[in-house]
């Protein structure tokens, strides 16, 4: 071997194949990482309707035929109702906790009493149930005297796997 | 079926903001494409969008993307074919040891800086549906990818083809693009046989046979178009739509079998003959089309899918920082150091590094690849779009600061001594 060759090789493995070694290494390691819990996707809600109907502001989430989308990016991520009586959101993953705050639109606010409140959204997501689900509430902020509505969620796996092909 | 009227005024919308901002970073000795790069940007929801939304739903109503989004692919096909055309590997053969250590070292460098980044960013921009491991390698990936046709650009407009560090560069680039894009493979394949279910084997075995096909058959057949065109001086009609379809069923062939439309047609230009005149001939033929038309509505496509508002708070932003920061770090210094080592002067192996950081084009093909399976996350994803603008964007700049004229248009023959016997080791000159 050549000196110019031996260089080459003693090169080759500082510079490209100890750094594979590294790069092993790393993915070993990160398999023991755990990110936040996925949920992000089309969510198919059921609440209570009577309950829902009692709701200040409770007609506009009649009206958006129980649906949600959320995009994740790690511990955030935004809801957007599929109607625009809700701004779209953003929200936070804590666990298996997501939280987030619903501001009524203007179409929304332009209903009495509408506009002084936001809704609250709290919901466990159940991380073992296949498709994802989800249960939690629904709060009028600013409203002690409003009862919460309960919901629960379901994940459209479907939609989500189209949207991946 | 599309509403026409809106498809035809996007298409116009677009063409028109793409040709007048590249126009205007061309003054900017910034080459056309980056500018149409920003343009898309602009377009979409980080400007257009957040300062008028309303005209910005009436131009691009969530309806009317699918269409936007179909056309721009099939550019992108088309697209892939002529980078796997302009792409000769063999390059790397009279460029010695130097350029293949260079073109490895590019490779692994951000390769394994962004999967070191992958466990910092997978807690925090990612979730559990998408594996580390698909995430660290998708990461490593998109930044170990050079944009070989806006590296071939800024190098053609600054007449810098025939030069040392430019030929260096390119053959560098190609093996870059071949291996990102084989890694990238294995990922797609990776997450998308979760889906469907398939044994991962089968769709390995499935590939391996097609590209045996590919290349001990189909490309003696594709011979035939080199020798029609040396012949005649021309290929008629009918011969490039052979070769459009051709590439078209690569691209069915690797999509059915479980991976990227893309992979096919790319394939299918990297087989095609490689003769110089024959490869400038059909690439003159496809580019006006390609280049003018479709590749702006895959910008503007692009930058639909960016919201730059979603890298929001100092967090997010320190975020976007590290990425642009390890992606450079790994890409010009581990190109730099390399290109140093085997016998390159200081300063042109730092010219060599900072054009192998341009990611350009290639890097959004890559990330609208990641976003479509979901390996990254919307806001991770407008990260790593910023981050491949900013790449680019500087290396004109850096390039011309950092290497004098003289020593960038050294031709490819000269001081054959210092840099083609490729002398290995450290360089006691220095610079």
């Amino acid at each position: 071997m050549t000196h110019s060759n031996r260089n080459f090789v003693f090169a080759y493995v500082l510079l490209v194949a100890l750094p594979l070694f590294g790069l092993a290494g790393v993915l070993r390691s990160g398999r023991k990482l755990s990110a936040p819990i996925s949920v992000g996707g089309l969510w198919k809600i059921n609440a209570n309707q009577d309950q829902l109907a009692g709701l200040l502001c409770g007609k506009f989430l009649l009206a958006q035929n129980a649906a949600f989308t959320i995009s994740q990016s790690g511990r955030a991520f935004t809801l957007n109702l599929p109607n625009s009586a809700w701004s779209a959101t953003s929200g936070a993953i804590e666990g298996n906790t997501i939280n987030a705050t619903l501001i009524p639109s203007v179409v929304a606010a332009k209903d009495p009493g509408c506009a002084e409140h936001s809704l609250s959204l709290t919901a466990i997501v159940d991380p073992k149930a296949s498709p994802r689900s989800l249960q939690g509430t629904l709060r009028l902020q600013n409203c002690p005297g409003c009862a919460a509505v309960e919901f629960r969620g379901i994940r459209d796996e479907q939609a989500k796997t189209k949207e991946t092909h | 079926m599309p509403n026409m009227f809106t498809l035809v005024l996007q298409i116009a919308v677009v063409l028109a903001v793409c040709r007048l901002v590249g126009t205007i970073f061309l003054k900017i000795q910034q080459p056309r494409v980056v500018g149409e790069m920003f343009a898309g940007i602009m377009l979409g929801p980080s400007l257009l969008g957040w300062l008028a939304p309303q005209f910005s739903t009436y131009l691009f109503p969530a309806s009317s993307l699918g269409f936007l989004s179909a056309l721009s692919q099939v550019g992108v096909i088309v697209f892939m074919f002529l980078v796997g055309l302009g792409i000769n590997p063999k390059e790397l053969k009279s460029h010695g040891h130097a350029a293949v250590l260079t073109s490895h070292v590019s490779i692994t460098a951000p390769f394994v800086l962004a999967s070191f980044l992958a466990i910092y960013l997978y807690p925090r921009l990612s979730d559990d549906s998408v594996p580390f491991t698909s995430f660290a390698l998708f990461m490593g990936a998109a930044m170990s990818i050079t944009a070989f046709p806006v590296l071939a650009r800024i190098l053609t407009e600054r007449n810098l083809l025939q030069s040392r560090l430019g030929t260096v560069a390119i053959a560098c680039a190609a093996v870059d693009d071949v291996t990102g894009w084989c890694i990238l493979a294995y990922i797609v394949l990776l997450i998308r046989s979760k889906g469907t279910g398939n044994p991962i084997w089968l769709t390995v075995g499935g590939l391996i046979a097609f590209a045996l096909i590919m290349i001990y058959g189909v490309q003696r057949l594709l011979r035939r178009f080199e020798s029609t065109y040396r012949n005649r001086g021309q290929l008629s009609d009918n011969a490039m739509a052979l070769m459009i379809l051709l590439a078209l069923a690569s691209a069915l062939c690797t999509e059915w079998l479980g991976i990227h439309l893309l992979f096919g047609s790319f394939l299918m230009g990297a087989i095609m003959p490689k003769e110089q005149k024959f490869v400038r001939y059909v690439l003159d033929r496809f580019e006006a089309i390609v280049v003018t038309l479709l590749l702006p509505l895959f910008f503007a496509f692009t930058g639909l899918r960016t919201n730059i508002g979603l890298v929001k708070g100092p967090e997010m932003w320190m975020y976007c920082g590290v990425i642009i920061l390890v992606a450079t770090l790994g890409k010009l210094g581990g190109s730099m150091v390399a290109a140093w080592w085997t016998g390159m002067p200081a300063r042109e192996a730092a010219g060599l590094g900072t054009l192998m950081n341009t990611r350009g084009l290639m890097e959004l093909v890559i990330l609208n690849i990641g976003l479509d399976i979901k390996v990254i996350s919307p806001t991770l994803f407008s990260m790593m779009v910023l981050m491949a603008l900013t790449t680019t964007f500087m290396t004109s700049p850096l390039l011309q600061a950092i290497c004098p004229d003289q020593m960038l248009r050294t031709p490819v023959d000269a001081e054959p001594e210092k840099f083609a016997g490729v002398e290995l080791g450290l360089n006691p000159a220095g610079d």
